[in-house]
């Protein structure tokens, strides 16, 4: 067929056409694919808090808000508000910060431990946020104990039976709280690793491979 | 060749890289689609990397990885690969390595070929790396006879295509 001989004439010919990229190159190919899971780290992080502050929008908190205006807990309140905004915008700096780093690293070695960094971030910023939720929940219990009118009533209603009673109010209070803490956390902890864990153990697979070109070059 | 495991796997994607690049040649049709197609057979070449045993060779099992990621790709009905963009790796593809060439028959004879469904490619593409069509069974995992019946229908819709 002359079709076929004529491209395939041009085909031996073009050989020499054809890039030449340096193993320099070949290597930040491969390991480019950090760089797209670190852009996901920050997007989602952002998602995240755009999804937060959302819901605490359309949420009806006005009764909690009297509640906690009425009483001494406004300045608790909105101090926490205000440094766990500042502590979120820090965050999402860092993972914007880490993002940009990876993605103009060249070096081997130099995106490796770029890797170990982002990793660590995230694991920092899930530990706050889950420590940050452990407060607010007990805050939250402290506050109605000490300030619901229910509650006064409920707990001279207990203290007139008896002292023993008042001890076991609590010890029940305690340990339901403990319970309510627990769980809470543990399912933020499973949404946590969903959405970031997996990121992390592909960037941690990323890791690996990495480790064995360094090993060779 | 004697393979010292992994330790050279860049180096022989480096000294081999023209195999991906005919590749992504065949199965692409501008620079970004090539760049991202290019980045993606390294990446499977890399991972099925610790998989190659050298019972073959580099170059031979890099056709076979190389054209089955290309293939499936194009399979998954020509999603868009992902994979980022590689700005930061400086190489450049001259224009006219998709303009093919001046010669208008030549450019015609490209389209036809572009116009091939996934397997077909891969087949005319050994063919004009000189395979034969055992080298071609094996490395597309079909069967002689399977690839022989092919590259005849090849052969006739590229002459309907070019004649029409």
């Amino acid at each position: 067929m002359d079709e076929l001989d004529l491209l395939k004439k041009d085909w031996d010919k073009s050989t020499k056409k054809y890039p030449n990229l340096s193993k320099e190159e070949i290597y930040s190919i491969i390991s480019k694919r950090s760089s797209s899971i670190v852009k996901w780290i920050f997007i989602i992080s952002i998602l995240e808090f755009i999804l937060w502050t959302a819901l605490s929008f359309f949420g009806d908190s006005t009764e909690v808000l009297e509640k906690i205006q009425a009483n001494d807990f406004a300045f608790i309140y909105y101090t926490m508000i205000i440094i766990s905004y500042i502590i979120i915008f820090v965050f999402m700096y860092l993972f914007y910060k880490n993002y940009r780093n990876i993605a103009v690293t060249e070096n081997t070695k130099v995106l490796m431990e770029k890797i170990l960094k982002t990793r660590k971030t995230v694991k920092q910023y899930v530990i706050y946020n889950l420590s940050m939720m452990a407060l607010v929940i007990l805050l939250g219990i402290i506050m109605e104990l000490s300030t619901s009118p229910e509650t006064q009533i409920l707990l001279t209603d207990i203290e007139s039976k008896g002292e023993n009673n008042i001890f076991i109010f609590y010890l029940i209070i305690t340990i339901v709280s403990l319970i309510a803490i627990a769980v809470i956390l543990s399912l933020f902890l499973g949404f946590y690793y969903l959405i970031y864990g997996l990121l992390l153990k592909r960037l941690k697979k990323n890791y690996k491979e990495l480790k064995i070109i360094a090993n060779l070059e | 060749m004697k393979l010292d495991s992994e330790h050279n796997f860049v180096e022989l994607l480096q000294k081999h890289q023209n195999i991906v690049h005919k590749i992504c040649r065949i199965y692409t049709d501008n620079e970004h689609a090539h760049k991202d197609l290019f980045q993606e057979i390294s990446i499977q070449l890399w991972k099925a990397f610790p998989k190659f045993r050298g019972d073959s060779k580099f170059s031979t099992w890099m056709y076979r990885v190389g054209l089955n990621t290309a293939i499936t790709l194009y399979r998954k009905s020509l999603r868009t690969i992902k994979s980022q963009p590689i700005e930061s790796v400086g190489y450049k593809l001259s224009h006219e390595d998709y303009d093919n060439t001046k010669d208008e028959q030549l450019k015609l004879i490209y389209e036809a070929v572009k116009k091939l469904n996934d397997i077909d490619k891969g087949i005319i593409f050994l063919f004009l790396e000189s395979k034969n069509y055992k080298e071609i069974s094996d490395t597309l995992g079909i069967s002689e006879v399977n690839a022989r019946v092919r590259m005849n229908r090849i052969k006739t819709k590229l002459k309907i295509q070019l004649n029409a």
